[in-house]
């Protein structure tokens, strides 16, 4: 009883600990929500929570390893994966990712690396976490490495980022006193053998701990602190990272939907979500309705070239022309417009070439804009059912990049248009931001993943309008930071033009959400409900050449583009091309659980948020954070054995186990301590020579024991519980 | 090989005291000696004269409860005085066997390389059969049945080296050396007034021994002990200094002296140390060196220390 009794308190202690040690991880996990283009992390810390309880609980790994991956599984297709859940077209689907993004690695196109990837690397990571983390506190007993890793972790995000860790250092700071409070009166419990009898009096001496923690926090807390002694190193980063909070007159407030009107952007939005039409289709792509070509620093307007001409339904191919180079993919959808719909113009998805099964008998086309307006008997009517043919296009880098710059002339002219009133301040950015950067496709890219790193945030409320002498763009990239796709499509817009590289402003719905399946024509399709919430606005880039080619800079939303890697550069014909896979997408301005991650190139980004983006940068910190955590494994894999075979040994102490954990032990010492057993010498011997050195018997009794199981082939008497006292201890020797 | 040696099943923990109270030191011949009678094999003792080799046999007769015979081997001893002889019986009309002193239970074969080899043959035979034909007469030896001879280091005048395959017949072969001075000092004073073999008593019955015997013939040796002592075995017929390895006999000899050496350390199962202690006891005679890695200076006993060195020794569990 008494032994049950200790046991629990045992248990106790290291719940204690081991919960300590995921409020410590937490706190790793919390400024991704801020410091990189996480919407909502708590998806994250459910299934770090879900790891570190696994690890806690001690479940045997045949039972933990296949619910952490049904978990890892479960939360991917929740986030990105149309198909059922586990079927055959999911792994087939999962199966093409891995390959894309294995692909792109190869390619060393990191920032091409998709979500779902991401994502996935992101929680295998947390997995590894809960064990390291289980090991360093529960098993090693040392919590000052971790905690001090967090301060700093903590301190770094606070000064080069916009991360305020204010709280989340005192936070850090309790968390870690109490922890290592606990964990060193364990510690010394264990080394002076104490056993405490009473149970009231094993659990009370944690008041004054908490206690003294508490008072310690709160006097220093509240004692007056010394003015920073070092200038700030990063003055101008905080220069930008200031105008915080809510700037500018709060604008009138707007419904969220698609609408004409785009004179002055700007407002916060009520969330609206209302059906407007549901597609039927084989992927999740934008649909398109119209581009804007005119900035006035407030907000778009037609260009007054634009003309309507008219064309059968049967030829719609030229609304958007693409090179005969760029790859595309016959495809068919069905759209039924709702009632509500307060739109007339068709939405359509990118290469389109005809409407059918319309009412329409012919349709207006606005070759500029891209507006297409259905016709029955010379009026405009609005189409509730139709099918499209189109030709979805996929873009290959190589293709991008190596598009020429020489624009045609009206293109130029009409698309590099920008205010007069535009401030210097914006054409220095984007001279920033491309820095080094030598083709059109590099510098969109830069361009597009610039908001995701320097601390700009989604938001859709209190979003300001500009005041008369204020620019839309200006404000958005210096001062407020916060806004919807309107504030970054029209900045990268703003931004590319800025450069000379003709760029239009896109708007109609991302894809919306995936209903269910659906079988038409004796096809499998994907039903989608597009709401007024899924009202989206993106920037289109021209690539002479090509044609022009969508991109998404908005937080939150990844850029539904098709695009490939060329696998060999001279044999374009057999090109097997990897087609990225449609990113599921969250509907926009809309629920805050939405979840595009952007995880992994953020962990360095969140360093040196006022840099450019430079790729070598990244690939620099990836290539060193894959060291470090090869490094930090090769350093532990005793660590991480020991506790493999401890777990093994102490779960079932059969032969094979007793065995491995003997067999580890000789290993562990012959690496650690450099005590080498000859082959020709026998284990007494050997052990002989270990407790000389070591002063002790222990590893001639563990010996005496294991010689049975060895050269008798039985488990007859063996005193279990002696046994794994003997080889826990011999085996934290070698390795402390 | 200076491994202090301990008895730890209790009787033969008697046993070995009874005789050290005879034999001051020595006690690694003892136990060796201890270890020889449980696994039913013969000892070969080799030494100058007057180091102890007949004491220690006495001692060990006389702790055991056991008939004790002794034969001295002279230049002159026919078979016959060592297997008996049948003699006409004028009364019964009829030869009678006379049995010789090979039939006791432990036999003192004294410097037997000083007689002629159709002699030492007549011996070994016997401990080899278990039985010795005398006239068409097969008469079964004791049990137990113990021999331990005695020789003369083979440099020494006058003696009929033993035959390299008789030498075979023995289990162990061991040598006394000399006292140490503290040893012999104690051993003076114990003497001074009469000798203490006089007074020794039986501190276990034959039927006793047999029960051992049979005990130890019930010690589980692993596969891979018994791999460990193939692969030394093997070793010793490959080596480039060897004439002629250890025979199959050898092995067999080496497992079940390994297992009366476990018997005694009270443990049921042989480890790779028991075998690595006793081999060169074992193994040593066993084996002919070539002439050339004689004249080299090497020796069997180097030999077998030098094979042991280089034999891995199992730690994982055959699979």
């Amino acid at each position: 009883m008494a032994n049950t009794s200790q046991d629990n308190r045992q248990l106790f202690f290291r719940g204690i600990v081991y919960l300590c040690g995921f409020l410590l991880f937490w706190e790793w996990l919390r400024p991704l929500e801020e410091v990189t283009d996480t919407s909502d992390i708590s998806i994250f810390v459910i299934y770090a929570a879900f790891c570190f309880f696994l690890s806690f609980i001690q479940l045997p790994w045949y039972f933990s390893t296949p619910l952490k991956l049904v978990g890892l599984a479960f939360i991917l297709d929740g986030l990105y994966m149309p198909q059922r859940f586990l079927s055959k077209e999911w792994f087939g689907f999962f199966y093409e990712h891995i390959q894309y993004n294995v692909n792109v690695i190869m390619d060393f196109q990191w920032w091409e690396m998709t979500p779902l990837f991401r994502s996935l690397l992101f929680l295998l990571l947390l997995w590894l976490m809960s064990y390291l983390l289980y090991y360093w506190f529960v098993v090693a007993k040392r919590i000052s490495f971790f905690v001090i890793l967090t301060i700093i972790y903590l301190t770094i995000l606070d000064t080069f980022t916009v991360y305020e860790a204010k709280v989340p250092i005192i936070r850090t700071f309790l968390v870690s006193l109490t922890i290592m409070g606990v964990s060193s009166f364990v510690k010394e419990m264990e080394k002076e053998s104490i056993n405490l009898r009473e149970r009231k009096a094993s659990y009370i001496w944690v008041i004054p701990l908490i206690l003294v923690v508490l008072a310690s926090s709160v006097v220093g807390y509240a004692a007056p602190k010394q003015v920073s002694q070092w200038p700030d190193p990063v003055p101008f980063i905080k220069s930008t990272a200031t105008g915080f909070g809510s700037g500018g007159s709060g604008g009138s407030i707007q419904k969220v939907g698609y609408g004409t009107n785009d004179e002055r952007l700007g407002g916060s939005f009520v969330q609206d979500d209302s059906l407007v039409f549901q597609a039927l289709a084989k992927d999740d792509h934008y649909w398109r309705i119209e581009t804007k070509e005119v900035y006035t620093g407030k907000g778009w307007v037609r260009d007054d070239q634009g003309f309507f001409q008219e064309v059968p339904s049967q030829n719609l191919v030229n609304v958007l022309p693409y090179s005969d180079e760029v790859k595309t993919e016959k495809k068919n959808a069905l759209i039924a417009l709702e009632d509500r719909a307060s739109f007339s113009k068709l939405v359509y998805p990118y290469g389109i070439q005809k409407v059918l099964g319309s009412r329409a008998e012919s349709f207006e086309l606005n070759r500029t804009t891209g507006e297409i307006l259905p016709q029955r008997n010379g009026e405009t009517i609005k189409l509730d059912r139709f099918s499209l043919s189109y030709n979805q296009p996929s873009f290959s880098f190589k293709q991008l990049r190596n598009a020429s710059t020489q624009d045609p002339k009206n293109i130029k002219e009409q698309y590099t248009q920008l205010p007069e009133s535009l401030p210097d301040r914006v054409r220095q950015l984007a001279a920033t931001i491309v820095e080094g950067k030598d083709n059109r496709y590099d510098k969109a890219k830069a361009i597009e993943g610039y908001f995701s790193r320097n601390g700009f945030e989604y938001d859709t409320q209190d979003i300001p309008v500009p005041d008369e002498s204020e620019d839309y763009v200006a404000k958005f990239l210096f001062e407020t930071k916060r806004g919807y796709c309107d504030n970054y499509s029209t900045s990268m817009v703003v931004l590319l033009r800025s450069l000379g590289i003709p760029t239009r402003w896109a708007k109609g719905f991302t894809g919306g959400t995936e209903a269910e399946q659906v079988e038409y024509n004796g096809e499998m399709y994907n039903k989608f409900d597009v709401k007024s919430s899924n009202a989206h606005s993106w920037p289109e880039v021209y690539f002479p050449g090509v044609g022009w080619v969508p991109f998404e800079p908005t937080q939150g939303f990844s850029n539904p583009t098709e695009m490939y890697i060329e696998e060999t550069d001279d044999n374009e014909e057999e090109d097997q091309a990897t087609n990225l896979p449609d990113q599921s997408m969250q509907d926009p301005m809309q629920k805050p659980e939405s979840m595009q991650e952007d995880l992994f190139d953020e962990s360095n980004g969140g360093l040196s948020s006022s840099e450019p983006w430079i790729p070598t940068k990244v690939l620099l910190g990836i290539i060193a954070g894959v060291i470090l955590l090869a490094g930090l494994l090769f350093f532990y894999r005793f660590h991480i054995q020991m506790v493999y075979y401890k777990w093994r040994f102490y779960r079932n102490p059969n032969k094979e186990n007793y065995e491995a954990a003997y067999l580890f032990l000789l290993k562990s010492l012959d690496v650690k301590e450099k005590i080498t057993r000859s082959p020709q010498q026998s284990l007494r011997e050997y052990a002989r020579e270990v407790d000389s050195f070591y002063q002790s018997r222990d590893m001639g009794i563990l010996t005496h024991h294991y010689e049975r199981l060895l050269y008798r082939n039985d488990l007859q008497g063996q005193p279990w519980d002696k046994v794994k006292e003997l080889w826990e201890n011999l085996i934290k020797k070698t390795l402390s | 090989m200076t491994q202090q040696t301990f008895i730890y099943n209790s009787k033969l923990h008697d046993l070995f005291q009874n005789i050290q109270k005879v034999m001051i030191g020595k006690s690694e011949v003892t136990t060796l000696s201890i270890v020889a009678l449980l696994a039913r094999g013969h000892v070969l003792l080799e030494d100058v004269p007057g180091v102890g080799k007949t004491m220690l046999v006495k001692a060990l007769s006389k702790s055991v409860d056991s008939e004790f015979k002794r034969i001295q081997f002279t230049p002159d001893l026919l078979p016959s005085d060592v297997t008996g002889v049948s003699i006409y019986n004028p009364k019964e009309l009829e030869f009678e066997f006379r049995p010789g002193p090979i039939l006791g239970n432990i036999v003192l074969a004294d410097e037997i390389n000083r007689t002629s080899p159709k002699t030492q043959s007549s011996l070994l035979e016997g401990m080899e059969e278990g039985s010795i034909t005398v006239d068409g007469l097969t008469v079964p030896l004791k049990n137990p049945f113990f021999v331990m001879a005695t020789q003369n280091p083979i440099e020494y005048e006058g003696t009929y080296p033993l035959p390299e395959a008789q030498l075979d017949r023995f289990l162990l072969k061991l040598s006394m050396g000399y006292p140490t001075e503290k040893e012999e000092m104690q051993m003076l004073n114990n003497v001074s007034r009469s000798h203490p073999i006089h007074a020794l008593e039986a501190v276990m019955s034959q039927e006793e021994l047999i029960d051992c015997q049979q005990q130890v013939d019930e010690v589980y040796i692993d596969q891979n002990v018994q791999r460990y002592i193939i692969d030394i075995v093997t070793k010793t017929r490959n080596h480039a200094s060897t004439y002629l390895g250890v025979s199959p006999r050898g092995s067999i000899a080496l497992m079940k002296a390994a297992k009366a050496y476990a018997f005694i350390h009270d443990r049921d199962y042989v480890l790779p140390d028991d075998v690595k202690y006793l081999a060169p006891f074992v193994l040593a005679h066993r084996i002919i060196l070539t002439s050339e890695s004689k004249f080299e200076g090497v020796t069997a006993l180097g030999l077998i220390q030098e094979l042991l060195e280089k034999t891995s020794i199992p730690v994982r569990r055959e699979k």
